[in-house]
C-alpha cells in the first residue's frame, strides 16, 4: 500500500525533472516523458485511492494524509485534462512540483487507515471533500499560471500575445471550475452541517474562511468578466484566492486550533 | 468606453475559450426612455445596485469575517484572557467595538442588509435585460440572475431561522419523559408533545487483540503495525526502553521511552507544568518519547482522549510517525466507560401526545428525526453515566427556502459556467462553418 504511495510520489518527482529538462533544452521528447509521467502518477494515485477506499471501506477523505492525496491528484488531473485542450510549456513543471510537493508533505502525517468518529460518518463526507479538492484543484492550477504570468510578464517584451492569451483565458477557467465546485463543497458541508447538528451554518473558523475564500473568487469572476480585468491585475487576484485557500485548509487547523485547544 | 454605472453593459459574463468576441464585449444598454432626468430609482440603481458598490461591501463583510476568525469571540474571549492576560486592554476595546461578537452585531446584520439590498437591485436591474439580450448572452445573464436570486434566498431562510426559528437541547436519562427542553438562554422551550428516551447505547470501535486484564497498556501503532508495551505502574518515572523493528531498512528503527506517568493530569497554570491532581486515576496521562529516524519527539498521551495526541502544535519539530493509544484498565469507571474510540451512540426514543405514542425512532450522529416540525440530533452523551442522553431539538421554518437557495443556486452556476460557454462554442463553430 505505502510502497505506491511512495512510487506515486516518485513518479511525480521524474515528471518534475522530465519537464525542466524540457524547459532548459527545448527538446519535445522531454515533454512527451513529463506527460506520460504525469498521467501514470496521476493513475497509480486513482488506484491508490481506489485500494484505499476499499480497504477503510469508506471514502478515504477524513484527514490531513488523504486529503493531501487527494489534492495532488485533483492538480495532477486537472492539468492533465488542460494539456488536451491548451499547451502552456511551464505549467507541467509547475503542477508536477506541486503535486510532488502534497504528496511528500502528506508523508509527514499519519498514514494508518483510522476508524472514523461518528461525525464524520456520512456519505456527505464523500460528496463534500471530493468537490472541495477539485476546487482546490482548479485553484491551485490557477494560482501557479498567476505565478508564471507574473514571472513571465516582468520581461514584458518576451511575453507573446497569444501567449498571455491563453493564460488569461486558461486561469479564468480554472477558476470558473474551481468556483463552481467549490460552491458545491460548501453547500454539501452546509447541509451535512445541518443533518448532523442542525445547523447549516455557525461561523466557525473552517466555514468562515472557505466563505472568505469564496468572496474572493466571485470578486474575480466579476472583476474579469464584468469588467474585463485580466495580466497582472487578475494574477494578483488568483494568487490571493490561493492564500486564502491555503489559509483555510492549513491556517485554521494550525493558527486558529490555539483557541480551542485542550489541557488547560 | 465611457459610461453611466446602471447604464452601460461593460461585458456580459463571457468565459473566454481562445479569441474572445469582442463583439459582446461592448455591448451597450440603451437607457430608457423613461429615465432621461435622473429619478430616485435610477440613483438608487446606479449607486446601490452597481458593481463597485456591491463588491465594496463584499470586501467589507470579508474583511469582518476575517476579524471574526482571528479575534477571540464569544465565550473564546475569558478562555483567551486566562492564556494571555496582557491582552485585556486590548480585548475591552475591541469588545466596546463590537469586535469580539462580530457574526451576532447589528453592525455584520447591517453589513448583510446592505448586501442583499444592493443585490436586489442589481437583479431587478438585469432582469430587465433580458428580454434585450440574446442568444449565449442571454443565457448567461439569466444565470447570473438565477444565481444573485439563490444568494438572496439562502440569506431570506437566514432571517426566517433567527425571526421563527427555535433551538434547544434536551437531557434525558432512560425511561424519563419531557415536554419541554432548554434553550440557548437557559429558559425552558416548550414542545408541543412528549418525548421519552426508551434506551442510549454506545458503541465503540472493536480494539483488536486486546487482553483485558493486563492494567496499563501503551499501544504503539505505526503503518500497518501495532505493538503493545506494559506500563509498569509501581514504577513511575522508569523509562520503558522498547525498539519496534522492521526487518526493512534501519530507517525504521525508533526507541520509543515512556518518561513519566500522571494518574491524575493536568496542567498548573501558573508553572505550565504536568502535574498529577491526585493518586486516583481520573485522567492517566503518560509521557512518550521516541527517538530514531532523525526524529526525536515526546508527546502527552491521554487513556480518556484518545484522539487528543493527534492535535499538535506545529513547529515542534518533525512529527513521530509513531501513533499512541493509551489504555489504562483503572480508569475504567463504573458505567463502562469508553476504551476505545467510539463507533456511535445513539438513542431511542417515542414521541407521545394525549399519552399516545405517535412515533418511535433511534436516532444517531448523522440521523437525525423530525417530529411535528421539531428534528432531534443526536449531540452527545455523558461518559460518566451512560443512561443519560443529550439531544438537540431545532425547529427552523427556514430551512426549505436555504435550500431551495442551494440548488438554484447550482442550477445558476451551472447555467454560467457550463451551459453559455457551450452555447457559445456551437454558436462559434457554427460560424466558422458557414
Ligand atoms: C455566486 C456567485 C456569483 C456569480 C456567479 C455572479 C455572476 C454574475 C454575473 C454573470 C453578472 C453579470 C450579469 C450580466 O451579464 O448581466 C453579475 C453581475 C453582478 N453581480 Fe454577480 N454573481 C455572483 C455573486 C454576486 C455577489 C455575491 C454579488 C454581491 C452583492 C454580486 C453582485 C453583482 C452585481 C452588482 C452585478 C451587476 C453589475 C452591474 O450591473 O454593473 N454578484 N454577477
Amino acid at each position: 500500500m505505502i510502497n505506491l504511495f511512495n512510487a506515486g510520489l516518485a513518479v511525480y518527482l521524474g515528471a518534475l525533472v522530465s519537464a525542466v529538462v524540457f524547459l532548459m533544452s527545448s527538446r519535445r521528447l522531454f515533454d512527451i516523458i513529463a506527460n506520460v509521467l504525469m498521467s501514470a502518477g496521476a493513475l497509480m494515485q486513482t488506484i491508490y485511492i481506489g485500494i484505499r477506499w476499499s480497504e477503510a471501506g469508506r471514502a478515504p477523505f477524513s484527514n490531513m494524509f488523504e486529503s493531501l492525496v487527494l489534492f495532488a491528484w485533483s492538480v495532477a488531473v486537472i492539468y492533465l485534462v488542460l494539456r488536451l485542450q491548451r499547451n502552456i510549456p511551464w505549467l507541467g513543471a509547475a503542477a508536477a512540483a506541486f503535486s510532488s510537493l502534497a504528496l511528500a508533505h502528506a508523508s509527514t502525517y499519519e498514514t494508518a487507515i483510522k476508524p472514523l468518529m461518528p461525525a464524520l460518518q456520512s456519505n456527505w463526507l464523500t460528496f463534500h471533500v471530493l468537490t472541495c479538492f477539485l476546487g482546490y484543484g482548479g485553484f491551485a492550477v490557477a494560482f501557479l499560471i498567476g505565478i508564471g504570468f507574473l514571472a513571465s510578464d516582468r520581461k514584458a517584451s518576451t511575453v507573446k500575445p497569444a501567449m498571455r492569451e491563453t493564460l488569461d483565458s486558461v486561469m479564468s477557467r480554472t477558476i470558473s471550475f474551481g468556483f463552481l465546485f467549490l460552491t458545491l463543497g460548501i453547500l454539501t458541508g452546509a447541509v451535512w452541517a445541518n443533518s448532523a447538528w442542525g445547523t447549516y451554518w455557525s461561523w466557525d473558523p473552517k466555514e468562515t474562511w472557505s466563505l472568505i475564500t469564496w468572496f474572493i473568487y466571485a470578486i474575480f469572476l466579476h472583476c474579469r468578466f464584468m469588467r474585463n480585468w485580466s495580466g497582472r491585475r487578475a494574477a494578483w487576484i488568483a494568487i490571493l484566492g490561493f492564500l486564502s485557500v491555503l489559509f483555510t485548509y492549513f491556517g485554521v487547523n494550525f493558527l486558529l486550533s490555539g483557541l480551542h485547544s485542550y489541557a488547560t | 468606453m465611457t459610461h453611466i454605472e446602471g447604464r452601460t453593459v461593460r461585458s456580459a459574463l463571457l468565459i473566454p475559450r481562445g479569441g474572445s468576441s469582442m463583439s459582446e464585449q461592448n455591448q451597450t444598454e440603451t437607457p430608457d426612455k423613461a429615465e432621461t432626468e435622473p429619478s430616485a430609482w435610477s440613483l438608487i440603481q446606479s449607486w446601490l445596485g452597481s458593481l463597485k458598490f456591491s463588491l465594496f461591501v463584499v470586501v467589507l463583510i470579508a474583511l469582518a469575517c476575517i476579524a471574526g476568525t482571528l479575534i477571540p469571540q464569544g465565550e473564546q474571549v475569558s478562555r483567551f484572557l486566562v492564556k494571555n492576560p496582557g491582552h485585556h486592554k486590548a480585548l475591552e476595546f475591541m469588545t466596546r467595538v463590537g469586535l469580539t461578537n462580530v457574526f451576532y452585531s447589528w453592525w455584520f446584520a447591517t453589513l448583510l442588509l446592505v448586501f442583499s439590498s444592493s443585490l436586489t437591485v442589481c437583479t431587478l436591474k438585469r432582469y430587465r435585460m433580458i428580454g434585450r439580450s440574446a442568444g449565449a448572452v442571454r443565457i448567461r445573464v439569466i444565470g447570473s440572475l438565477i444565481t444573485h436570486v439563490s444568494l438572496l434566498l439562502v440569506l431570506a431562510g437566514g432571517v426566517i431561522r433567527a425571526m421563527w426559528g427555535e433551538k434547544g437541547v434536551l437531557q434525558l436519562s432512560e425511561g424519563e419523559i419531557a415536554t419541554s427542553c432548554e434553550s440557548q438562554t437557559g429558559a425552558p422551550m416548550p414542545l408541543p408533545f412528549a418525548v421519552r428516551l426508551v434506551t442510549f447505547e454506545l458503541e465503540l470501535y472493536k480494539t483488536p487483540n486486546e487482553p483485558s486484564n493486563v492494567g496499563d497498556v501503551l499501544y504503539v501503532q505505526w503503518p500497518e503495525k501495532e505493538m503493545m508495551v506494559p506500563i509498569a505502574m509501581e514504577a513511575t518515572n522508569t523509562p520503558v526502553v522498547v525498539a519496534p523493528r522492521e526487518q526493512a531498512g534501519q530507517d525504521n528503527t525508533f526507541q520509543v521511552k515512556i518518561e513519566r506517568y500522571l494518574p491524575d493530569f493536568y496542567v498548573d497554570a501558573a508553572s505550565g507544568e504536568a502535574q498529577s491532581r491526585s493518586k486516583v486515576p481520573n485522567n492517566p496521562a503518560v509521557y512518550v518519547s521516541v527517538i530514531g529516524a532523525g526524529v526525536t519527539n515526546a508527546e502527552w498521551v491521554f487513556a480518556r482522549f484518545p484522539d487528543f495526541t493527534r492535535h499538535k502544535k506545529p513547529g515542534v519539530g518533525p512529527r513521530m510517525p509513531l501513533q499512541f493509544r493509551f489504555v489504562s484498565s483503572e480508569a475504567k469507571p463504573a458505567m463502562g466507560r469508553s476504551q476505545g474510540p467510539v463507533k456511535a451512540f445513539k438513542s431511542t426514543v417515542e414521541f407521545l401526545q394525549n399519552g399516545q405514542v405517535m412515533l418511535t425512532k433511534t436516532i444517531a450522529v448523522n440521523s437525525p428525526t423530525t417530529f411535528q416540525g421539531y428534528t432531534f440530533y443526536q449531540l452527545s452523551y455523558n461518559p460518566e453515566d451512560l443512561r443519560w442522553t443529550s439531544l438537540q431539538v431545532v425547529r427552523d421554518p427556514g430551512v426549505p427556502v436555504v435550500y431551495a437557495g442551494f440548488l438554484l443556486m447550482m442550477a445558476g452556476l451551472t447555467v454560467v459556467f457550463c451551459v453559455g460557454p457551450y452555447l457559445d462554442d456551437k454558436r462559434k463553430g457554427s460560424e466558422k462553418t458557414v
